[in-house]
């Protein structure tokens, strides 16, 4: 009896909405801006952060392992006269023992790639001028952490052993095209003679400075017995940090750095772009709320003979109060229903006119979550005259005509 | 002795505020199974009030109420509002209908109070007091269409759909023109003989009073006269109503 009973304070509810069409309309308009501005700027600002976090750290490596010891060398004789200290400590340059970390890491769920590198400074020779540069060896793996297939704007990305894929940047200051050839020198004045087979733009200015050549081309070119660096990239940027950590206290002869140690100054703008658009997106919610709660509290008082009316008719107060409830839940799921059709137009409308270089962040997540927020006051809101309207007594309305 | 349906045992209720105002004393009344009472007395004298304790709509302080052989004793609010929905039909002198809703629409909301949207056969009963009431063409209209008679008539079909062992009537024609007031009035009598439906009329109208089978009348809260009209007839009632002397002492 009870769970039939319900649909009749639906049915009032919805009358009582439909009689008062101006009213209804304008407070669900009134909810449909406020939801409409929370899905705006929530995917704006999410959109425009997902873009900044995708250029920093999108086609780069997320946690870089680093050779982290030091080895202590006798020191030969030229050398110990002139330097009074019993021990040299040498930095270590190279991962000697990079396969084990490799295959290590690939185990872990939360890694999309491990890669090793092998990392080489030399210079590109071509007419008269030198130009030092920075040569990166890469395994296929590597390629996909820098995205390198993706970002190719010319040629074929595939190191072979005489081509090489450069940087936009290095590519227009040397006017090198596809297939034009180069020499590569190292410190030692070895030198090689390459192709160059593909032209990649990743974006950064650092990342188009790169030649790519392939690890084992720059291992023995530059005499590198291990690798110089594990690069790794995780399926969430954000925790890398967690993961450079957790790596960090196994792996003992080996230093971990992850993206957020060097890019602090872009997170802590993030994250106050963050708290912003989470301040705003709090008063839009109170507002609503509070247009919310003004509104049925006037119907309340307007409908208040008619309350009386079916209270004396037997409705009880538990159902007056749903009453307005519903009303709560019908103008909030309208209103945002409608505020995220508006806000996605709003979105569009945005992204056409001023063909911002970023996308919306439409997801479950931005979208529901101003959906969710919406009805959640709304139906707060309407306590305050479903409290009013439970108290309600027939007698007085009776009493009162 | 008489089946009553209705009975009060020192039946007392105060308004309580910044001065209290006492408004009935001791009111012993009984209404008879069927029967068609009527509760008469100057303004002010405490009959609406005494109507709307009866009719469980405003508490009383003190006292006791017997409906149908079993005392209603301080049940909670919700208790009582089904209670009403399942017993009891009002008709006020203003009609107290819902603008939002058609006439044949309002008559069904005490049925979608008690159990949600009602059955088809519900709906054909509504249809046949309408039919019975004689405003069957109003079915569709809106409340602030019809006029106040016809308003009346949709709250006397109203008050019927749930089949209440009692109806409660607020001087139902005080808001009527006097020819709608007598078809609003010989209504009752028909639907009271027809159905056996107790009805409890408040009214100061004498002439109107006139027409049921007992009269109570009130004077200052207190009860002051009661009349079995079919017992004296109604010329010795209506004599007696002229009479200003309290025959009930109190």
């Amino acid at each position: 009896m009870k769970g039939r009973k319900n649909r009749y304070e639906w049915m009032i509810a919805l009358r009582f909405l439909l009689k008062g069409k101006g009213q209804t309309l304008l407070i669900i308009l009134g909810i449909a801006v406020g939801v409409a501005v929370q899905f705006f700027l929530a995917s704006l600002i999410g959109g425009l952060q997902i873009s900044l976090i995708d250029n920093t750290v999108g086609s780069a490596p997320h946690i870089l392992i680093l050779p982290a010891d030091r080895i202590a060398r006798a020191l030969n004789d030229s050398t110990a006269k002139s330097d009074n200290r019993k021990v040299l400590y040498e930095e270590r340059t190279e991962i000697y023992s990079w396969q084990q970390y490799v295959d290590d890491l690939k185990k872990d769920p939360r890694i999309l790639h491990a890669a090793p590198a092998a990392n080489g400074s030399g210079f590109i020779e071509r007419g008269v001028s030198i130009v030092p540069v920075f040569v990166k060896g890469l395994t296929a793996d590597g390629m996909d952490i820098y995205k390198i297939k993706e970002k190719t704007v010319a040629g074929i990305p595939d190191p072979a052993s005489d081509s090489a894929l450069l940087g936009q940047s290095i590519a227009d200051r040397l006017t090198l095209s596809i297939g034009d050839k180069f020499y590569l020198r190292n410190n030692k004045g070895d030198q090689v003679f390459l192709r160059v087979g593909a032209i990649f733009d990743l974006g950064a200015a650092a990342g188009n400075e790169l030649v790519v050549v392939s690890m084992d081309m720059v291992r023995n070119f530059f005499a590198i017995e291990g690798v110089s660096v594990i690069e790794v990239q995780v399926k969430d940027v954000f925790k890398s940090e967690t993961i450079a950590r957790e790596y960090g206290r196994q792996y003992e002869r080996v230093k971990l750095e992850s993206w957020q140690e060097k890019n602090r100054e872009l997170l802590t703008a993030l994250s106050s772009q963050s708290a912003s658009s989470n301040t705003i997106q709090f008063f839009v919610i109170v507002s609503i709320s509070l247009g919310i709660a003004s509104v049925l509290a006037i119907a309340a008082v307007q409908k208040q003979r008619q309350l009386g009316i079916l209270k004396a008719m037997g409705t009880t107060n538990r159902s007056a109060s749903k009453i307005f409830v519903i009303q709560g839940f019908l103008l909030g799921s309208v209103g945002s229903v409608f505020g995220v059709a508006f806000g996605l137009l709003l979105a569009y409308g945005f992204l056409a006119g001023t063909g911002a270089p970023f996308g919306f962040e439409i997801n479950a997540r931005t979208l529901l979550t101003p959906i969710g927020l919406a009805l959640l006051a709304s139906i707060i809101a309407s306590t305050i005259p479903a409290r009013r309207a439970a108290k309600l007594s027939p007698i007085e309305v009776i009493r009162n005509g | 002795m008489a089946d009553m349906i209705l009975k009060t045992r020192d039946l007392n209720k105060t308004y309580f505020g910044k001065v209290d105002t006492p408004v009935l004393f001791n009111i012993n009344i009984e209404i008879v199974r069927g029967s068609f009472t009527a509760l008469i007395g100057p303004s002010g004298s405490g009959k609406s009030t005494l109507l709307n304790c009866l009719g469980l709509l405003d508490p009383q302080t003190s006292g006791e109420i017997d409906f149908d052989g079993k005392t209603i004793a301080a049940q909670n609010v919700n208790e009582l509002a089904d209670f009403r929905n399942a017993h009891i039909g009002f008709i006020f002198q203003f009609h107290y209908l819902l603008p939002e809703y058609t006439a044949y629409e309002n008559i069904l909301l005490p049925c979608w109070i008690r159990g949600g949207k009602p059955a088809p056969e519900t709906g054909r009963e509504a249809l046949r007091i309408m039919e019975r009431i004689g405003i069957e063409k109003l079915k569709a209209k809106a409340i602030s269409e019809l006029s106040g008679g016809q308003q009346q008539r949709v709250s006397i079909a109203r008050a019927l759909i749930n089949k209440p062992k009692l109806i409660f009537a607020d001087e139902p024609t005080g808001n009527l023109d006097r020819e709608s007031g007598h078809t609003v009035l010989d209504l009752m009598s028909e639907l009271n003989r027809e159905s056996n439906i107790t009805m409890v009329m408040v009214t100061h109208d004498r002439e109107v009073a006139l027409r049921a089978d007992y009269i109570y009348e009130l004077v200052d809260g207190r009860l002051c006269k009661y009349l079995d009209v079919k017992k004296i007839g109604k010329t010795a009632a209506a004599l007696a109503i002229e009479d200003r002397t309290c025959t009930i002492d109190q």
